[in-house]
């Protein structure tokens, strides 16, 4: 831990890595995600959907009565992935909002931005930010014994699923222990600042882009589950 | 115990060639997350067994094939024939969170299993 102390205490590691090591993290993630994103969107095409069905069959049915539409929703329930898996359903959401949000509306990150370029964000009171955290922990700690014990998931696992998962929760770990000055807050907060660096590096280049790929496939492709009105397909 | 000769290495890495980015794609996004198992009506008919789940089918067949070249043996090939056409009966009820098209990388592990002369044994007694 000394060791760690005076490596990290050193002032020259110290500027790197809280001001080009950022802006270089930022333009690599930044980059990163337009030109995968282009990429992405080069394998698909705007195409004249198939008719499946006649057009009055295509369009929603809106006479329904509030009971047919209850149980039609029930029927959707049954057969969909919120009714066989409600529960990692909502841990699952509530891990990638918190994930995203927490970072942009946490305190100390908006005073940093206030005093270095006199940007004024709204930020969260400092409890929220602390329950948001310990929720992306959580969900990180739910997912990690999913992978460890259940064997469905185990099956498919890899070493890098969970390398993957420790990069995603690093960040918020070591921000939840640089806050409450658990540990030695000088190695904590430089390790918070190198995981997060570390994360937004591989978000276009690793599994993490299906924050990207998710919206593109789901809302911009037509298929039976996509949501909105997609007009692209794949041209693989 | 089959040896690697009786496989035409060459047959398989050109249909892996045509279908490249589908199948990088595909592996590149599945974030491993086991949601689309309850969608497959095999999986629950069998007991929850994993091996019936349809990232398991995709992963271990194509996804296996990509990632060795499509180097495999004779044994490994027949592993994957029974995924592919014994544990998916190609309904393509398969749900994955990411849109990612199952069935079809499926088909493709079909295809490479035909391609070799592995086809489904209806007269097999299990």
């Amino acid at each position: 831990m000394t060791t760690f102390s005076t490596i990290f205490s050193n002032p020259v590691f110290l500027n790197f890595i809280k001001g080009p090591m950022v802006w270089l993290s930022f333009i690599i993630f930044g980059l990163g995600l337009i030109v995968q994103t282009f990429r992405l969107l080069k394998l698909t095409q705007i195409k004249e959907a198939r008719r499946v069905a006649p057009e009055e069959d295509l369009s929603p049915q809106t006479d329904l009565s509030g009971w047919e539409r209850f149980t039609r929703y029930l029927a959707f329930r049954r057969v969909s992935v919120l009714g066989s898996n409600a529960c990692l359903v909502l841990i699952s959401v509530i891990f990638h909002v918190c994930l995203v949000v927490t970072p942009i509306f946490v305190m100390g990150h908006n005073v940093m931005l206030d005093t270095s370029f006199g940007i004024n964000l709204i930020s969260f009171p400092e409890q929220i930010s602390d329950i948001l955290t310990k929720f992306v922990i959580a969900g990180g700690l739910i997912f990690l014994m999913r992978r460890l014990f259940l064997r469905r998931v185990r099956m498919i696992s890899t070493v890098n699923d969970f390398i993957l998962l420790f990069v995603a929760v690093a960040p918020f770990l070591t921000g939840f222990l640089a806050y409450h000055h658990i540990f030695n807050y000088q190695v904590m907060i430089v390790l918070h600042i190198l995981c997060g660096e570390l994360m937004l590096i591989l978000i276009p280049f690793s599994k993490f882009f299906h924050m990207v790929f998710f919206f593109i496939s789901r809302f911009m492709i037509v298929s039976e589950h996509s949501m909105g009105t997609p007009k692209r397909s794949w041209q693989f | 115990m089959g040896t690697t000769t009786e496989i035409n290495t060459d047959t398989i890495q050109s249909i892996l060639k045509q279908n490249k980015k589908q199948i990088k794609l595909g592996l590149a996004m599945c974030a491993h997350c086991s949601l689309c198992a309850e969608s497959c009506f095999l999986f629950v008919s069998h007991d929850n067994d994993p091996e019936y789940m349809p990232s398991y089918k995709f992963i271990n067949s194509i996804g296996k094939l990509y990632k060795k070249k499509g180097k495999v043996s004779r044994q490994v090939l027949e592993d994957m024939r029974d995924l592919v056409f014994e544990k998916c009966a190609l309904c393509t009820r398969c749900y994955c969170p990411f849109g990612i098209d199952i069935p079809a990388l499926i088909t493709l592990g079909r295809n490479v299993c035909r391609s070799q002369g592995l086809f489904r044994e209806y007269d097999r007694e299990w």
